[in-house]
């Protein structure tokens, strides 16, 4: 162990080049996180952020909001099935804004929400014609007090206050009244409009103790096959492209790790390789293969660690220096404790190729060695 | 070279383990290169190989499809402007139907001039001529729009007929259909009763003789402040999103493209290390340093052919499948360029072995030092 650290001290230079390989690597590994959780908090913010336990789509919007329809009919059954407390209506338009100051053609994307329940940290339903905007806006130039035109008919939406974490589709939303809604859409997107007492889907709060799956059963046997409903956990990811976003990314992260395991392996490999000779005499004056196996394995921990470290201060270099609103990055604390695990874990899997080699060595060779 | 072959065949596996792992990389790439690809065509592809060469988007569309609206005011605007020979209405949305059975998404788009957003790729059938006809994308036959096959809108109960097959113009990675733009207006109306109407997403415009597509798009945009005109390229490329698919997939490139020579080079070198003693002796007695290079490089050259080979072999057969909704194809142009570019960066990565080879002193012989590590 103590030749291990000696080595790591006196010859840090033969460390170089897997520190800095292992240090691209958790940077990787910690860019690509900090980019799955910012695209999937830029896609289910907006649901996410819901004060309710089941989402109620059309039996057959694919779970798509702007594709859905509940009829007010349904509503009115929804509202009488047993565990359901409080029943608000919800529909969503996209469609670009015009923001005061900014040039012609650059145009903000928004997803312009009409609701009658709050999402988490959104107040009531303000008047007809103001808007709340999610924060992600403020990178497009939007600011508190400000009217937006919204599509090509322009619609007009103030702006009056700030709400965090709540977009939808990669977008910024704006968060109005029902009839702010209504309005914009038929303005803006008639082939979407949606009839004078429906809305595109239902949020539901359960009653004390009632289980949010069962209830979205509950509802669905209620209306006879025409809502398609999901607890809200399930509803997040449900929403089109979350799964698919997910999966992908995590096959690359976990390629990453097994790169990160080859290069650790090859380079000890390397080391042992080159010790042989070294490892025979230390052997021969009576030191353990486990306590030389022990040494590689320090190494290899310390050198991850470093590179975890250095990769871990760019990564959170890199989220402040991100405006927020431009790329979809998000790092959280949790992404950079376990990018940093699986990194340490992947340095002892790939140091233990070593461990053959290094079982391995006869002492005996020492005897006849020149070194 | 004898000996290099010689100690290739006595240790096989060896050989053959990292012929197989640069071989996985190889597949691991190629197989990536073609999923980007697919991703990208089933994303745009209905763009690319539509009939149109310039389309028109409203600037509130944002360059997507599915976000544009032209309203008829801005409609007569890009229709008055000097050099449009032609312009014709294209409608497109995502709507439930229910095919085979089931209840899917799709992308239809309408178009009404046959010159101005008809698909290009028609492998199999027809265009629509009738009300209600569809022509959709081949890949997706086995999901129920096959020739021949009836697809029904939601919850209207439209009944759309597959008159026809085109490749590679998916949407949105949704099964696709062309359809004209009569009949694209019977579906926004089928799927949503309470609409007011479709409005088209963009305008279909060819330019008049003697004008340049690109002269086309730059007199639309400096007479239309409302509009934005693109090329049939630069519609598809500028599509949201796009972008980042490819610049993910590139960092994904540039880290396998770097591990490949790593691996190999790292390899070579544990074993020219482990070979030490007797490339010295073998130095020692006359070989020339210059032959021993020749040796390593020569086993570096058939692993990687061996590992190349491999990859292809595995590429091929998947390169022809279907991942999920998204249809693959042989990428020919890729399998070229990683294996030229590979099999260099491996030639190149065995250079540090060379110069170690190289660095022995055969008087070392005499001490049995070996290579210097």
């Amino acid at each position: 162990m103590n030749i291990a650290v000696t080595e790591l001290r006196r010859r840090p230079s033969r460390f170089v080049t897997t520190t800095v390989i292992l240090t691209l690597l958790a940077t990787l590994l910690m860019l690509l996180g900090g980019l799955l959780d910012g695209l999937i908090a830029g896609s289910t913010g907006a649901i996410n952020a819901q004060r309710a336990d089941v989402f109620v789509y059309g039996a057959t919007a694919e779970r798509s909001i702007p594709r859905s329809r509940i009829a007010p009919e349904n509503r009115t059954t929804i509202e009488g099935v047993d565990g359901v407390e409080e029943v608000g209506g919800i529909g969503v338009v996209q469609l670009g804004a015009r923001v005061p100051g900014n040039a012609a053609r650059d145009l903000a994307p928004v997803a312009l929400f009409g609701y009658q329940l709050s999402p988490e940290g959104v107040p009531a339903p303000p008047e007809a014609g103001t808007a709340y905007a999610d924060r992600t806006l403020e990178a497009n130039g939007v600011a508190v007090g400000e009217t937006l035109q919204v599509g090509p008919a322009r619609t007009q939406v103030k702006v009056v206050g700030w709400v965090d974490g709540l977009a939808y589709a990669g977008q910024g939303t704006l968060w109005a009244s029902t009839d702010t809604w209504r309005t914009a859409t038929a303005a803006n997107r008639p082939d979407a409009v949606v009839g004078a007492e429906d809305f595109q889907a239902l949020l539901v709060r359960a009653g004390s103790g009632v289980d949010a799956t069962e209830l979205a059963r509950r509802i669905d046997r209620s209306t006879d096959g025409a809502t398609d409903s999901l607890a809200l956990a399930a509803a997040v990811e449900a929403i089109p492209g979350v799964t698919e976003q997910r999966s992908t990314f995590n096959q690359i992260i976990g390629v990453t790790i097994v790169i990160a395991v080859v290069v650790v392996a090859l380079f000890f490999a390397l080391l042992t390789v080159e010790r042989t000779a070294l490892y025979g005499v230390l052997k021969a004056i009576g030191a353990t293969s486990g306590r030389l196996f022990r040494g590689v394995l320090l190494q290899a921990v310390v050198v991850t660690a470093i590179a975890a470290t250095v990769g871990a201060v760019i990564a959170v270099g890199l989220d402040l220096l991100i405006p927020p609103g431009s790329i979809p990055f998000t790092l959280e604390p949790a992404r950079v404790v376990s990018s940093v695990a699986f990194l340490l874990v992947a340095a002892v899997i790939g140091c233990a190729f070593s461990l053959r080699r290094v079982l391995r060595i006869d002492p005996a060779s020492a005897i006849g060695s020149s070194t | 070279m004898f000996l290099a072959l010689r100690e290739m065949r006595r240790a096989v596996v060896r050989f053959a383990l990292l012929a197989a792992s640069v071989g996985l990389l190889v597949f691991l790439i190629l197989f990536q290169q073609t999923l980007q690809a697919g991703l990208i065509t089933s994303f745009i592809g209905a763009i690319e190989h539509q009939s149109s060469p310039v389309l028109v988007y409203s600037v509130d569309g944002l360059r997507n499809l599915e976000g544009s609206v032209i309203t008829p005011d801005l409609e007569q605007q890009i229709r008055a402007v000097d050099g449009v020979g032609a312009a014709g209405r294209i409608g497109q949305g995502t709507f439930s139907v229910t095919a085979d059975g089931d209840v899917t998404s799709a992308a239809v788009i309408g178009y009404e001039d046959e010159r101005l957003g008809a698909p290009t790729t028609l492998t199999v059938g027809r265009l629509p001529s009738n009300a209600d006809e569809v022509v959709a994308l081949d890949s997706a036959a086995d999901e129920g729009f096959g020739l021949g096959d009836s697809v029904t809108v939601e919850p209207g109960g439209l009944e759309l007929a597959v008159v026809g097959q085109a490749s590679e113009i998916g949407l949105q990675a949704a099964p696709t259909l062309f359809t004209t733009y009569e009949t694209f207006e019977r579906v926004v109306t089928a799927a949503n009763p309470d609409s007011g109407g479709a409005l088209p997403a963009v305008i279909g415009v060819a330019p008049a003789d003697g004008v340049t597509d690109g002269e086309l798009v730059q007199g639309i945009d400096d007479s239309v402040p409302d509009a934005e005109a693109l090329t049939r390229t630069d519609a598809a490329k500028g599509t949201p999103g796009i972008d980042q698919i490819q610049q993910s997939f590139q960092v994904i490139f540039l880290l396998y493209g770097l591990v490949v020579p790593l691996v190999t080079g790292l390899f070579f070198l544990i074993l020219t290390l482990q070979k030490a003693g007797a490339l010295t002796l073998l130095r020692a007695v006359g070989v020339t340093g210059g032959s021993l290079v020749r040796s390593l490089l020569s086993q570096v050259a058939i692993v990687l052919v061996l590992g190349i080979g491999i990859g292809i072999a595995l590429y091929a057969p998947l390169a022809s499948q279907r991942l999920g909704s998204i249809p693959l194809s042989f990428q020919t142009g890729a399998v070229v360029f990683w294996s030229v570019l590979l099999f260099v960066l491996g030639i190149l990565s065995a250079l540090v072995s060379a110069r170690r080879v190289l660095r022995i002193d055969p008087i070392e012989a005499t001490t049995g030092a070996g290579v210097k590590a």
